[in-house]
């Protein structure tokens, strides 16, 4: 059980990575960020459970609510950066000359 | 029997979120990302944190993934009809999603009693309760104090007069 959760958890972040430097949209892009922090916490839980750990169980539900936040903040900057009149893509945002 | 059936959740939330990855349609991209939250709770369940689960289920698949497909939805313009031309999921993946679900199911259910997945460690979900509400108990009123903090970042700005 240990190697399945484990190679789980590194093939969803691998994955997640890759959404986000492979993906130009900004939704999928905040997508692969959310599937990072879900291979991150399936990774929390494992190892809390493995060692009976309760601390790293309660730090696991604030992660949860925490990227909750995150993910409604992020939905909302992209709802504004669609009302401004650009696309999807972040390769639109230039103002920082990134 | 769990192991296989972590096993099964831990391949089919892989597939689905490299499916995910190589999906051009952001309603299936969401769609996909659904399964493997739904999936990892599955997991989470079957590693004997049956309450984290149900707040992965609640907090990510409910909340979060609805209002991704909202946003994805209120992204309308010029290139909408191109966005949602596919609404669903490819058969074979459907297939394959409802094959896991039922196969872990079976795997579940035959294994043991059903409380066998969560007596590994008697007390943990306990423990866990109790440490939310006493040591981590400012995290957790910093955590709902951002969260409202969050909700007006969606809230609407003013009009222009």
């Amino acid at each position: 059980m240990n190697a399945a959760v484990w190679a789980t958890s590194g093939a969803l972040f691998a994955l997640g990575l890759a959404a986000v430097v492979l993906r130009r949209q900004m939704l999928a892009m905040l997508l692969g960020v959310e599937l990072m922090v879900a291979a991150a916490d399936l990774a929390l839980v494992h190892g809390a459970c493995r060692f009976s750990d309760p601390e790293a169980l309660a730090a696991v539900a604030v992660v949860l609510a925490v990227a909750a936040a995150e993910a409604v903040v992020g939905l909302s900057l992209i709802l504004k950066v669609l009302r401004s009149g650009r696309g999807l893509d972040a390769g639109d945002l230039t103002e920082l000359r990134g | 029997m769990t192991l296989w059936a972590v096993v099964i959740a831990g391949a089919a939330a892989v597939v689905f979120a490299a499916a995910m990855l190589w999906s051009r349609s952001l309603y299936n991209g969401a769609v996909c990302l659904l399964v493997v939250l739904l999936q990892t709770a599955l997991i989470y369940v079957l590693r004997g944190a049956p309450l984290l689960g149900l707040l992965q289920v609640m907090i990510y698949a409910g909340a979060v993934m609805v209002l991704t497909v909202i946003t994805i939805m209120a992204s309308g313009g010029a290139a909408a009809a191109e966005r949602f031309a596919d609404f669903a999921l490819p058969r074979g993946l459907a297939a394959l999603g409802v094959a896991a679900v039922s196969a872990e199911l079976a795997l579940t259910l035959a294994g043991a009693p059903p409380h066998a997945a969560t007596v590994a460690a008697p007390g943990l979900t306990a423990a866990f309760g109790a440490d939310l509400f006493h040591s981590y108990s400012l995290a957790t009123e910093a955590v709902t104090l951002l969260m409202f903090l969050a909700a007006l970042a969606v809230l609407p700005d003013k009009e222009p007069s």
